[in-house]
C-alpha cells in the first residue's frame, strides 16, 4: 500500500448542488416510486441508483441532463481541485451518471482537467463499478484513494470497494447520523481536502485501516 | 491519566534541550490550567514529558523598557498582570481584558504564555471524541452543538474557536512575542504567533510555536498619544467563561479624527480576527453617534456561521457598535 494520493468524486452532492426532482421523476416513471422527493438530491439520487441496481440500470437520460442543467457548482470546488492537483493528488470522477449527463456537467459546470472520468456507461455499471474502473485504469490500490460522499449508500459503496470514505458534511443533522457509521473522515467544505491530505502526509500515515 | 515524567530545568537553554530530545512527546508546563486538563481529558496529543519552566527565574516579570514600552515575561501570572501598576497606568484596557479571563483562582495560576498558546476548548475534543486534534479525521463541532465555542467565520478541518483573550487584547497594541529556539531568539507579532489552525510538527494547533521552542516574552511598544481603547466580552456565563464574542478596539484619535485603528474580534473564529475592512473604513472618520452603525454594516462580511451559532455574529457586531459608542463617550 502506498500513501493516500487520489480522490474519487461523485459530482452529485460533492461537487455541486443538484435539484432532486429530476432523479425523483425517473424513480417515479420507471420504478413506480411514490411520495415526494427528498430535499437532498444526493439521497434521491442514491435511492434511484438502488432501484436501478435492482431492476437493470434503466434510467431516463433526458431527466439526468435536466438535473445537470439545474446543478450549481459549489464555490470552493475549482480552487480546491487546483490546489489538490498542485500537491500531486490524482483527481478522478467516478460517477453513476450517464456519459451524456456527466459530459454535460463537466462542460457546463466543472471545467477541470481530471485525471480520469468514469461514468456508468464507460464503467459498465453503477455505484461501485465507476470507482473500480477509476482505480484500475489509474493503477491505484483501493487504500490509496478516498471517495467523497454525503450519503449512507455512498459510504457503503466505498466500504465495498475498499477505498477510504470521506463524509461531505453538507447537512449537519444528516452528517451527525452518518458520522455514527464510522466514515474514514469528514470535511465541511472541499477547500479542507488539501489540508486533510497534507495532514496525513505530515503525520506519515494513511487513513484508518490503511497501512503504509 | 497516562504516566508522565516532569523535568525542572533552570535555564531556557536547558528546557529547549529537553524539548528537543523528546520531540512532540514533550510539552512546556507552566500554570498547567490548560496542560493538566488536557492530560486529565486523556487527549492523544497531550505530552508525556512535562518541561516545568517555573524554576526558570527570568520568565516572570513586568518591566518598563527605556523607550517607554513594557516587557512581560511569558511565565507571568495573569493575576500579576491585572494587579500591575505599570500596566494600569499605560495600558488600562489590557488590565481590564485580563481581569475578564477565567476566574480569580485560575488567574492566580495561569500564565501569559499559557493563555496565548492554549489548546481549544471544544467540548467534543475535551470530551475525548476522535476529532482532528485528537487523532481523528472529523470535526464533531461542525455538525454537533456549536452554539458557544465554534467558529462563525469558517474553518480549516477543526471549527473550534481560538479561546484566548490575551492575544485579542494585545494585538491592538501591536505587541510582539519573543521565542527562544534552538537556532536563537525569534520575534513575531501576536498575529503571526496565533494565525489560526496550522499544521505544525504534524499537529493541528492555533499557534506556530514548534515543539522545541519556548515563548519567553511579550513586548508592548510605548503607548501612543491620543489612544482610546476598549475590550468587551460576551460569554455564556457572566461569572467566568470563554468568549462567545469579544472585541478589542483601539483608536488613535488626532484632532478629532481617527488616524489609525485596530479592530480585533475574539471568540468567533479560529484566530483573533483582525477586521481590516472596518479599520480601513474608520481611518479619517470623526467619532460620531452614527459611526457604529456604519461600521457594523461592513463588518464581518465573510461570516459563515454553523447551524447553531449565527448569533455570535450578531453579538460581535453589537460589540463593535457599543465599543465605538463607548470610545466616543456616548455609551
Amino acid at each position: 500500500m502506498g500513501p493516500l494520493n487520489a480522490v474519487l468524486f461523485e459530482p452529485v452532492g460533492c461537487l455541486a448542488e443538484f435539484p432532486p426532482e429530476p432523479f425523483h421523476e425517473i424513480a417515479v416513471k420507471l420504478y413506480g416510486r411514490k411520495g415526494k422527493p427528498s430535499r437532498s438530491a444526493s439521497r434521491t439520487y442514491w435511492h434511484l441508483l438502488n432501484l436501478m441496481q435492482a431492476a437493470g440500470n434503466e434510467s431516463i437520460e433526458a431527466l439526468e441532463v435536466e438535473a445537470v442543467d439545474g446543478a450549481i457548482l459549489y464555490g470552493d470546488v475549482l480552487p480546491a481541485l487546483a490546489e489538490l492537483k498542485a500537491i500531486g493528488v490524482k483527481l478522478l470522477i467516478a460517477s453513476s451518471l450517464s456519459n451524456a449527463a456527466l459530459a454535460r456537467f463537466l462542460a457546463k459546470c466543472c471545467p477541470h482537467d481530471f485525471d480520469g472520468v468514469w461514468n456508468r456507461d464507460n464503467a459498465s455499471g453503477i455505484k461501485a463499478a465507476p470507482l473500480r474502473a477509476a482505480l484500475d485504469h489509474a493503477s491505484l490500490e483501493a487504500g490509496q484513494a478516498m471517495f467523497l460522499t454525503d450519503t449512507a449508500e455512498g459510504l457503503k459503496v466505498a466500504e465495498s470497494v475498499g477505498v477510504n470514505s470521506i463524509l461531505m458534511m453538507n447537512d449537519p443533522d444528516e452528517s451527525q447520523r452518518l458520522a455514527m457509521l464510522n466514515p474514514g473522515g469528514g470535511i465541511v467544505s472541499l477547500h479542507e481536502l488539501p489540508d486533510f491530505i497534507r495532514l496525513l502526509r505530515a503525520q506519515g500515515r494513511c487513513m484508518p485501516d490503511c497501512s503504509i | 491519566m497516562k504516566k508522565i515524567s516532569i523535568y525542572r530545568p533552570t535555564t531556557v537553554d536547558e528546557a529547549i534541550q529537553i524539548l528537543s530530545t523528546h520531540g512532540t512527546e514533550a510539552g512546556v508546563y507552566a500554570g498547567g490550567t490548560d496542560l493538566l486538563i488536557r492530560l486529565k481529558n486523556r487527549l492523544k496529543q497531550a505530552p508525556t514529558y512535562l518541561v516545568d519552566i517555573k524554576k526558570i527565574d527570568n520568565l516572570r516579570y513586568i518591566k518598563e523598557d527605556s523607550a517607554g514600552g513594557v516587557q512581560i515575561g511569558a511565565a507571568t501570572k495573569l493575576a500579576e498582570i491585572v494587579d500591575s501598576d505599570v500596566l494600569k497606568k499605560r495600558y488600562p484596557m489590557l488590565v481590564h481584558a485580563f481581569n475578564m479571563i477565567s476566574s480569580p483562582e485560575l488567574r492566580n495560576v495561569s500564565t501569559l504564555g499559557g493563555d496565548l498558546l492554549q489548546e481549544v476548548w471544544c467540548q467534543y475534543l475535551r470530551g475525548g471524541y476522535s476529532c482532528w486534534r485528537n487523532g481523528g479525521y472529523l470535526c464533531y463541532g461542525a455538525i454537533g452543538d456549536n452554539s458557544y465555542y465554534h467558529s462563525a467565520m469558517g474553518g480549516r478541518l477543526c471549527y473550534a474557536v481560538y479561546p484566548g483573550d490575551a492575544a485579542v487584547a494585545l494585538i491592538p497594541f501591536d505587541a510582539k512575542a519573543k521565542l527562544a529556539t534552538p537556532g536563537g531568539p525569534k520575534e513575531l507579532t501576536l498575529e503571526q504567533l496565533v494565525p489560526g489552525d496550522m499544521l505544525v510538527d504534524g499537529r493541528i494547533q492555533s499557534h506556530v510555536v514548534r515543539f522545541n521552542e519556548i515563548l519567553t516574552e511579550v513586548v508592548l511598544p510605548p503607548p501612543k498619544p491620543g489612544v482610546r481603547a476598549s475590550f468587551e466580552k460576551l460569554r455564556p456565563r457572566g461569572v467566568w467563561d470563554f468568549a462567545m464574542a469579544s472585541l478589542a478596539l483601539r483608536l488613535d484619535v488626532q484632532d478629532g479624527a481617527i488616524a489609525d485603528s485596530r479592530v480585533v474580534f475574539g471568540g468567533i473564529a479560529g484566530k483573533p480576527l483582525r477586521e481590516r475592512a472596518v479599520e480601513n473604513f474608520l481611518r479619517g472618520k470623526t467619532l460620531s453617534p452614527n459611526l457604529g452603525s456604519q461600521a457594523v454594516s461592513i463588518a464581518l462580511a465573510n461570516a459563515a456561521p454553523l447551524k447553531y451559532n449565527s448569533t455570535k455574529i450578531d453579538m460581535a457586531k453589537g460589540l463593535l457598535a457599543s465599543g465605538l459608542a463607548k470610545l466616543n463617550g456616548t455609551a
